[in-house]
């Protein structure tokens, strides 16, 4: 019923964890980067050899806020970088801390995309680019190729472009107001590559209705498709319950958050999540 | 050998349940069933109206445990009723259905209609440590407990589970609760607790204070369990700190007729309820018991 590549909890698929690993642990800015007058960068510095995956996240606690879950997107023998997009009171603290600040986080937590093969079409929207720059980035070091669709609002919030460049990679871009590349949705652009390009897999990460009309494209042609999703997360280990997906009882926390296509379309995926409280709301 | 066992009236193939406020929703608790082989499940506890919790961070690790201060958070148990109870019922074993309340009225309105629903039992939660007005100060209180499951007995069909925390007055509580008519204790929950970040130079939890679970409350759960077997005649359920089939059956030998998992499943996954049966069944095999009420209790040497 797993997918497989499920994370670490859940039957200690990397081996046993132990109740410390889900303690907080500080951990140092090093350097703040503004990448869209909504999003900010933090690279922070971290215990040597700790390497999470593209698609992992940490829960992020700011003293006196409140913890919220964040995609790590780059990480370097000494750093991890989470990419912060202002979207309410807590990412609004987050946006005021400063190089020598401090964050507290528990993690890496969750299975991360599967990076196996060749050819990959990768599919961001606003700031689900965190996870796939990442992905993006782990591609190209294996020698893989990658197409990458990129879509946000205006110019101003498409994230991520010179990276992808130095990357090798020429991203494609769709914004809502026209104001750079193609005029409307990044779906749109998937309707345009997809059936031309050869792609073994598609990564989609960014807002859910977007990445459910990504996936029902590609999991109509047959293609493997991967999806990052979101849901209210307490503990970030598999305890609370609280980010599950219906009916299949899926964790977003530790079974995904990334979860093949076809698991996907079996649950409340693009209808229905639920919040804090547990009440489900249609989306 | 079969390990099926006898809660009361309740039948369950296993003597392992999901604890509540552990996954939670109608979906996992279905989950736990079938795909971990719980041999019931406790739904979290529900409360009349709906409850956001308290703010991040809720839940931490510790050294031997994790400490929580959800603060009850729920949908409101019509809406968990009407839509994740069915759910957690296509697991085809046992559902109880825990309740929080501040009054009595409250937890007979929940509990009738839980029974309505489909509920195998309801679970009083009598016991919570870091909400107030919602269970520790009645739970410690055996004049309040007798009068609550005395109220819930005269009205319920199904049975009255209480479940007790770690009080002064716990076997006094637990005593009344049999004497009102309730069908099983569940000892015990978690345990008032904090933690304090040295490098934030604060507690962690934004509610301050929360409840330990996990292994470091293990033999303190322990001694409520082998305590109470000796004070009640009804089955007596273990909660605390149960993490392999060792922690399962020193339970069962101080006197529990079944035990409850819970933070073990951040650890172990949600198989470990299959793997304590396993456990606990080659112990049996073993050691030449023919079936699973033989050890219960046995450590008190005399039997009953
Ligand atoms: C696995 C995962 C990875 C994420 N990665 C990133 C990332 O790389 N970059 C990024 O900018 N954002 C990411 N998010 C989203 C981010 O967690 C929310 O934007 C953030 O919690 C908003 O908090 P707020 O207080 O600023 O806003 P609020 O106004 O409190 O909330 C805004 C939105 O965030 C949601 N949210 C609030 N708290 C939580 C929580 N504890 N868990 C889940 N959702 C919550 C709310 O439901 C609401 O939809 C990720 C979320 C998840 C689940
Ligand atoms: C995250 C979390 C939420 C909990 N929620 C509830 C709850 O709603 N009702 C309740 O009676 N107990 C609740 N508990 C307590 C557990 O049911 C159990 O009594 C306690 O965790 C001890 O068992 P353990 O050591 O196996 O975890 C909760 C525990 C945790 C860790
Ligand atoms: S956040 Fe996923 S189970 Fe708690």
């Amino acid at each position: 019923m797993l997918p497989e590549n499920s994370g670490r909890q859940g039957g200690g698929v990397e081996g046993a964890l132990s109740y410390s690993d889900f303690r907080f642990r500080p951990a140092r800015i090093k350097k703040v980067v503004a990448e869209s007058p909504k999003v900010k960068s933090f690279y922070l510095e971290v215990r040597e050899g700790e390497l999470p995956r593209p698609g992992q996240f940490y829960m992020v606690w700011l003293p006196g806020h409140e913890e919220v879950p964040m995609s790590a997107s780059d990480a370097g023998a000494d750093f991890i970088r989470i990419t912060v997009s202002r979207e309410g009171e807590t990412t609004a603290q987050f946006h005021r801390l400063r190089r020598g600040d401090s964050l507290f986080l528990r993690g890496p937590f969750g299975n991360g995309f599967s990076l196996e093969g060749k050819s990959f079409l990768l599919v961001s929207g606003g700031y689900g680019a965190a996870p796939l720059i990442f992905a993006a980035k782990e591609i190209s070091r294996a020698g893989g190729r990658c197409t990458y669709l990129s879509g946000a609002k205006n110019r101003s919030e498409l994230l991520f472009l010179g990276e992808l460049r130095r990357l090798g990679v020429e991203p494609l871009v769709a914004t809502e107001d026209g104001s750079a590349g193609h005029r409307g949705l990044v779906t749109d652009l998937v309707d345009a590559v997809l059936p031309r390009g050869k792609y073994q897999r598609v990564l989609t990460c960014g807002p859910e209705l977007m990445m459910y009309e990504v996936v029902k494209r590609a999991v109509g042609r047959g293609i493997k498709v991967q999806a990052s999703l979101e849901r209210y997360m307490k503990c970030g280990f598999g305890l609370c319950g609280s980010c599950v997906l219906d009916p299949v009882g899926l964790r977003v926390c530790c079974d995904g958050p990334v979860f093949d296509g076809e698991l996907l379309l079996k649950t409340d995926f693009g209808k229905r999540r639920r919040e804090a409280s547990g009440a489900g709301v249609s989306l | 050998m079969k390990l099926g066992i006898r809660l009361g009236r309740m039948r369950m193939k296993n003597p392992t349940m999901l604890a509540s406020g552990i996954l939670c929703n109608g979906s996992l608790l279905k989950r736990a069933a079938v795909e971990g082989g719980a041999g019931a499940v406790v739904t979290k506890s529900l409360t009349r109206e709906v409850r956001e919790g308290y703010p991040t961070p809720v839940v931490v690790g510790v050294d031997c445990g994790v400490i929580n201060a959800v603060g009850l958070a729920n949908q409101g148990f019509a809406s968990y009723l009407s839509e994740d109870l069915p759910l957690a019922k296509e697991g085809r074993v046992p559902v109880i259905v825990s309740v929080a309340a501040g009054r009595v009225e409250e937890f007979e309105e929940i509990c009738v209609r839980a029974e309505e629903a489909g509920a195998d039992a309801v679970e009083l939660n009598l016991s919570c440590p870091h909400v107030e007005g919602h269970g520790m100060e009645v739970g410690a209180d055996p004049a309040a407990v007798s009068r609550i499951v005395k109220d819930l007995a005269g009205v319920m069909k199904i049975p009255v589970h209480v479940k007790l925390g770690l009080s002064d007055r716990m076997i006094e509580s637990a005593v009344a609760a049999e004497a009102a008519g309730a069908e099983a204790v569940v000892a015990i929950n978690t345990i008032r607790a904090m933690a304090i970040d040295v490098d934030a130079r604060r507690p962690v939890l934004t509610n301050v204070y929360g409840g330990l679970s996990g292994p470091a409350i293990h033999p303190i759960a322990l001694r409520c369990v082998f305590e109470l077997y000796r004070e009640l005649s009804i089955p007596v359920i273990g909660c605390g700190g149960v993490s392999d089939w060792r922690t399962a059956l020193d339970f069962l030998m101080a006197g529990a007729s079944a035990v409850q998992v819970g933070s073990a499943l951040a650890v172990r996954g949600i198989g470990i309820f299959r793997e304590i049966e396993e456990g606990i069944r080659r112990y049996l095999v073993k050691n030449k018991f023919s079936s699973v009420k033989e050890v219960i209790g046995i450590a008190h040497g005399v039997k009953r």
